[in-house]
């Protein structure tokens, strides 16, 4: 065994437990250096985020990685956690599973939002904050490189973090996005205050917007959300002056009946000088009468759009998920392979140094009997030897790589070892 | 070096945007992570060897380079494949040769049927012919490019009025983008349309004053097809410029380009089947060589 997992993540561990085995920054720097002492010459990277605390573990053949009891009990008092208390609910996995778990974790397969992006940077902290604590070695330093290529592989051929999935990021970047070009020249006009409203707007800020304008029924609320939210507060009742400006509108008042019917909007429909404008109706229910959608210009889109929408994208993102396990596996045996390939470094470097050695003594004989070749002469000669070593010990490492994709080539070692006569 | 650029054919970059539009039109139906290397690769090799092959003909050419029927239409092709391989690096996401590259292969195929024989030029008219000829292929290109974004006006607008998100690698720009794209060709295609018109009524003049080449008279098929085009080009424009300020005018804007491109396509057919004087020498100053080499369209035509 040289990798080893123990974890809590959504899937199978409830909120309450994984509460209480979060990480703060601190307590993980601590967890590691104590992990060091406890287990010295293993590896270990701990991913603490709030859907899961993960021990990635691996140690070479002579030091193998602590076993899923050890770790369990570092975890527990680590955290201060009867270790009893934690039997039962934590998933232990060794080797190739543990690959296969990272690399579908980095490419946000497992994660609670299918595909969101964030946990990949999560993993990249969490290996960061390892190897600066010098906890990684060659072992998961080569498994959590791999895990970012996976991810990547994963975010490119796939549509699987792609699609938008929250209304307010569907509203700006799939619907205002697609009338208009930038949002730093356009007015911004928020009815109500509700935290959509909020969310959304945020937004359209990160995408420019500079001109905002907030309307509601109480200027007090909207003066004290125009200070939070960045913008101006307008009384009510200048609601068609600033709808008749406005480019940009995101609506979420607690009205009843609709704020804007077709008759406001017709009335002010000549002042605004043929100028597209999108509504993002958030309110529930409806501020904007449907009927105005018809009107040439407007792009009138309510929460059960965008809503329908998100699930539509939330349908796309499934759709991809054969496409990334099969990333995630092939990846997953490409790791496997060249580890098991590693086991067969010492074999190959004995069997090409007894190789060289015969070579060389074979070449000293030769050009002892033939005192009279030039310097040139012999380097060629030399040259002609070592492409014939290189020639012989060609098919046996190919046969090596080959045989390490279905695990560590045991067999084959054992012979190379007993023909050869090479040592443990 | 030579050997080689001579035997660069239309087939060579004609094959090679043909592969990059099958790698844009691949892109509605699965993900790819090498496809937009790919694409560009394809279309940048059929640029380079579009750019060799005119320029090729551009020194061997023993007349006013480039001044043959065939040369303007890949001229065209030439333009609208760099906008577009431009526009697809500048906007990845965006199948941006899924729109231009049909309108280049199909002006490729349209240069194969026309005359490679050069317009007949005297000294005096030598300027004057390549003014009207660069108007008239700024007008066509901005034409072409204005129905392109006409259409992904309306392709775009018909998403979101639809209410769904983006198709799978069918992202578009956005509207305010698209229709501004699509106002600026229509007034570069009616201002540099007319400008062309204009010069071929001053080439004709001189031509008409010198006697030394066969002037067109004005109800030759060419002058009337071309008055045409540029009449409604302009009309296009004053439409578009007058619903400026109304909430249709985008939509509006965008089937006056489409229309305006309809127009241009039809004009150029027109050019395969009517016989006339444009372009021509008088009968009696064609050499036998320079008749064998005309396409049986423009043999017709030659006819008096």
């Amino acid at each position: 065994m040289t990798l080893a997992l123990l974890g809590a993540t959504h899937r199978s561990v409830p909120l309450a437990i994984r509460e209480r085995l979060a990480f703060t920054t601190d307590q993980a720097i601590e967890a590691i250096g104590r992990f060091r002492d406890c287990f010295p010459g293993r590896e270990l990277v701990l991913l603490s985020t709030c859907n899961r605390v993960e021990l990635y573990t691996a140690g070479e053949q002579e030091s193998p990685p602590p076993t899923s009891e050890e770790l369990l009990r570092f975890l527990a008092e680590c955290r201060g956690i009867n270790a009893g208390d934690l039997a039962g609910h934590l998933d232990c996995q060794v080797d190739q599973a543990v690959v296969r778990h990272l690399f579908g974790v980095a490419s946000g397969l497992d994660s609670m939002v299918l595909g969101e992006p964030q946990i990949l940077s999560q993993v990249k902290q969490a290996w960061a904050m390892a190897r600066e604590r010098d906890s990684t070695g060659p072992l998961t330093s080569e498994m959590f490189q791999s895990a970012l290529r996976t991810a990547k592989r994963v975010a490119s051929e796939t549509a699987i973090g792609r699609e938008r999935l929250s209304i307010p990021s569907v509203a700006v970047a799939d619907f205002a996005r697609g009338v208009f070009e930038r949002f730093d020249d356009k007015r911004v006009l928020l009815l109500g205050a509700g935290k959509m409203a909020a969310e959304t707007l945020r937004y359209l800020q990160d995408g420019g917007a500079r001109h905002i304008v907030l309307l509601n029924r109480s200027l007090e609320r909207a003066t004290e959300l125009a200070s939070k939210l960045g913008g101006v507060a307008v009384e009510w009742s200048c609601l068609n002056e600033e709808l008749a400006m406005a480019d940009l509108v995101v609506s979420t008042t607690g009205a009843s009946e609709p704020v804007v019917d077709a008759t406001r909007y017709t009335a002010i429909e000549s002042a605004r000088g043929g100028r597209p404008l999108v509504v993002l109706d958030l309110a529930v229910p409806r501020d904007f009468d449907p009927a105005i959608s018809s009107r040439p210009g407007v792009w009138l889109y309510s929460i059960e759009d965008l809503a329908a929408a998100c699930e539509a994208n939330r349908k796309k993102r499934q759709r991809e998920i054969p496409a990334a396990l099969a990333i995630v596996e092939e990846e997953t045996s490409r790791f496997m392979a060249e580890l098991h390939h590693r086991h067969t470094g010492p074999v190959i470097e004995q069997l090409r140094a007894g190789w060289n050695e015969t070579g060389e003594a074979e070449l000293e004989r030769l050009f002892r009997k033939l005192p009279e070749l030039d310097s040139a002469a012999r380097l060629e000669i030399r040259k002609a030897f070592d492409r014939y070593a290189a020639k012989l010990l060609h098919p046996p490492l190919v046969s090596l790589r080959d045989e390490s994709h279905a695990g560590p080539p045991h067999g084959l070692l054992d012979a190379l070892k007993r023909l050869f006569n090479l040592e443990d | 070096m030579g050997d080689f650029v001579a035997g660069i054919s239309v087939v060579c970059f004609a094959a090679s945007y043909a592969v990059a539009l099958a790698f844009e039109a691949s892109r509605l139906f699965f993900r790819s992570g090498v496809r937009g290397a790919a694409l560009v690769g394809f279309a940048a090799a059929g640029l380079l060897a579009h750019t060799l092959f005119l320029l090729w003909r551009a020194i061997n050419e023993p007349a006013v380079p480039l001044s043959s029927e065939f040369d303007w239409y890949l001229l065209a092709a030439w333009l609208l494949a760099m906008g577009s391989l431009w526009l697809t690096l500048a906007n990845p996401k965006t199948p941006v040769g899924l729109f231009f590259l049909p309108i280049v292969l199909l002006l490729i195929g349209r240069a194969e049927v026309a005359s490679r024989v050069p317009f007949p030029q005297s000294p005096a008219t030598q300027a004057w012919g390549m003014i009207h000829g660069s108007f008239n292929l700024a007008a066509s290109v901005a034409v072409a490019v204005g129905a392109v974004g006409g259409l992904m006006w309306l392709i775009q607008a018909g998403r979101l009025s639809r209410k769904t998100t983006p198709a799978q690698g069918f992202r578009m720009p956005s509207l305010e983008k698209l229709a501004a794209l699509t106002g600026r060709s229509m007034v570069v295609a009616a201002t540099t349309g007319a400008a062309g018109f204009l010069s071929g009524m001053v080439l004709n003049a001189i031509n008409q004053q010198s006697g030394l080449l066969e002037t067109v008279p004005w109800n030759d098929p060419v002058v009337l097809r071309m008055g045409l085009l540029v009449g409604w080009l302009i009309l296009a424009a004053v439409i578009a410029r007058v619903l400026a300020h109304r909430p249709q005018g985008p939509r509006v804007r965008a089937w006056l380009s489409l229309v305006s491109l309809l127009v241009l396509a039809g004009s150029m057919s027109w050019g395969l089947v009517g016989s006339s004087r444009h372009g021509r020498s008088p009968i009696a100053t064609l050499t036998p060589t320079e008749t064998s080499e005309t396409s049986p369209a423009t043999a017709e035509e030659d006819r008096p």
